[in-house]
């Protein structure tokens, strides 16, 4: 049929635009690259975009590494994530398995609590946040960044999780009861593996929403070496005022960039379907 | 007696485990939200001797405060650009990835998320280098079209600078927004477009009256996302390219709470601040809902 195919114009016209985005999603990530290579000097008399001269300056990693204290912020930001993700996620399935198999006083408030608290803007509570964690001891605390975070997951991944839970046939629950496996037996044993997909899923978009975080960090951490990347990198960006090092800059845009990648084309069909689930409210 | 018994067990584990999570909740997050509304009808600079109530003057002060009335524009500003700009894009390629017979989609697809899992301090520190007046790609591209070097402080004009921010936001923004149309888009019967193509209608129509009707519902979500996110979050790539500065022109409402709060003690007005970004948020909210569903009328 005539009508089916696309005009090749429009479609040379699609392809370019296609192009053209793809490109300036990859070339940034290439420049971040090749311009950790370089010293001052070509930054300042060469293009930006011009190739590193040899030899490079592999030594950039090293020195942000050690001199900007980014080997401590990156211990600190995998710390901190893993933290906060398996904290969050074990809360947020016991929440959202209850919420999704019984009916008791006050579920119903208690699922729109947490759904309506996805629609408070979160700068609101910036300020009681950053008492609340001084008066509990945990201010410039891994621990504390971990427990703020581990809550700040919760309302996403109930709210993910429910619709897994829902989709598991009820008769696995009362196979459950059969073989005599209890309540905490059928939830850990057979409810828990099942929605591993859905598990994995909000796992991984937390991983990356807390491996990103900046706002709440920079403000309950002061101490530069508690930072985690993003406020590393922040900071680092801001002493550029006074002293210029865009090498070792994008060689610690580097190591903020490639575990997140990493994740990402590991698990790119976990965190869209992750996405898609919670975005459909 | 031995219902009760059930019963009982039955309750007990709801109980552990419902009661962890909501305890831990209240604590790190409905505390401090159900605080902070609290807060600012104080005057207070952080030492709990010195928090005197003063009703809604906190409130006053915003509505006279030249920096916060920018701060709000801005924020509009920004929301308005990344609505205008995010949905646009974003349906174009999900059309175009979907819908068109291309080739590729799947390589596209993947790479245009890339964005969406990049922090936004690493966004802002990419596009600063952009805009670097010295070393930056935009000044270094003028300058091979002129015969002396161009150097625009693309981050320094004295109004306006807040139109410099709209494309990191909205370049970060696509990946996402694309995602979810696409997921619309392909949960569409097929044998619409198929009815369509038999009827002879070409693939503007059939964007016109299949598919655009049919994900509305989707780009009002994302649309209002995109609202309550920008108001939310524009704090980060502000204080990562511009500080707020020059001179509080690029300021919004998030990054002058911080400022306020944070770097001047005036803990109150910050929290004043932060009510109304709750209020215009969940007022916009509203008010996108309505604009949309009637838009949906006219369409369907």
């Amino acid at each position: 049929m005539l009508q089916r195919t696309v005009h090749p114009v429009f479609k040379s016209i699609f392809y370019a635009f296609l192009v053209l985005w793809g490109i300036s999603v990859i070339y940034p990530l290439f420049w971040t690259f090749t311009d950790s290579l370089k010293n001052n000097q070509q930054f300042y008399f060469n293009m930006p975009w011009s190739l590193p001269k040899f030899p490079l300056l592999w030594s950039n990693f090293e020195y942000v590494w050690t001199n900007y204290n980014f080997g401590k912020y990156f211990i600190n930001s995998i710390a901190v994530t893993a933290g906060a993700t398996v904290l969050g996620l074990v809360l947020a399935a016991m929440t959202a398995y209850t919420l999704a198999r019984y009916k008791f006083f006050g579920s119903k408030v208690l699922y729109t609590v947490y759904i309506s608290s996805m629609m408070v803007p979160f700068a609101l509570a910036l300020i009681p946040l950053f008492f609340l964690v001084n008066d509990l001891g945990l201010a410039n605390n891994r621990f504390g960044l971990i427990l703020v975070y581990a809550s700040n997951t919760l309302a996403f991944g109930i709210f993910v999780l429910i619709g897994f839970f829902r989709t598991l046939p009820k008769e696995l629950e009362e196979a459950g009861a059969i073989d005599g496996a209890g309540y905490f037996g059928t939830f850990f044993r057979i409810m828990l593996p099942l929605s591993r997909s859905g598990i994995i899923s909000v796992g991984i978009i937390n991983v990356l929403e807390i491996w990103n975080e900046y706002i709440v960090g920079t403000i309950l951490v002061i101490d530069p070496t508690k930072y985690t990347l993003p406020i590393g990198l922040a900071a680092m960006q801001v002493e550029m005022q006074y002293k210029t090092e865009w090498g070792p800059l994008f060689a610690g845009l580097l190591f903020t960039i490639v575990p997140v990648l990493v994740v990402y084309i590991m698990a790119q069909r976990h965190i869209v379907s992750g996405l898609v689930a919670g975005a459909v409210k | 007696m031995n219902i009760g018994k059930a019963k009982l067990q039955r309750n007990l584990f709801i109980a552990a485990f419902i009661i962890p999570t909501f305890l831990f909740f209240c604590v790190f997050t409905i505390y401090p939200l159900i605080q902070a509304l609290y807060n600012s009808f104080f005057d207070w600079s952080g030492m709990s001797q010195h928090k005197d109530y003063v009703g809604l003057q906190n409130f006053k002060d915003i509505f006279d405060d030249p920096i916060m009335l920018t701060a709000i524009g801005n924020d509009y500003f920004l929301v308005i650009g990344k609505i205008i700009g995010i949905m646009a894009i974003a349906t174009f390629f999900a059309v175009a990835l979907t819908r068109l017979r291309l080739k590729g989609t799947a390589f596209f697809r993947s790479i245009f998320f890339i964005p969406n899992v990049l922090s936004a301090v690493v966004v802002g520190i990419l596009w600063n280098f952009i805009y670097n007046p010295q070393i930056g790609f935009l000044n270094g591209f003028l300058s091979l079209f002129t015969s002396s070097k161009v150097e625009i402080n693309w981050l320094g004009f004295e109004s306006h600078t807040i139109w410099m921010l709209l494309p990191p936001a909205v370049w970060a923004g696509i990946g996402f927004y694309m995602i979810l149309l696409i997921a619309a888009i392909t949960s569409i019967p097929a044998s619409l477009y198929e009815a369509a193509d038999i009827e002879g209608a070409g693939q503007w129509h059939q964007f016109r009256h299949i598919t655009l009707p049919l994900i509305w519902e989707q780009m009002k979500i994302s649309v209002i996302n995109i609202m309550m996110t920008t108001l939310n979050g524009s704090f980060v790539i502000v204080t990562i390219m511009t500080a707020g500065g020059p001179d509080n022109s690029t300021q919004v409402m998030g990054s002058y709470l911080y400022q306020q709060a944070f770097k001047q003690a005036h803990f109150g007005y910050g929290a004043a601040i932060g009510t109304v970004i709750l209020i215009t948020s969940l007022i916009t909210t509203l008010l996108l809902q309505w604009l949309l569903r009637k838009e949906q009328v006219e369409v369907s």
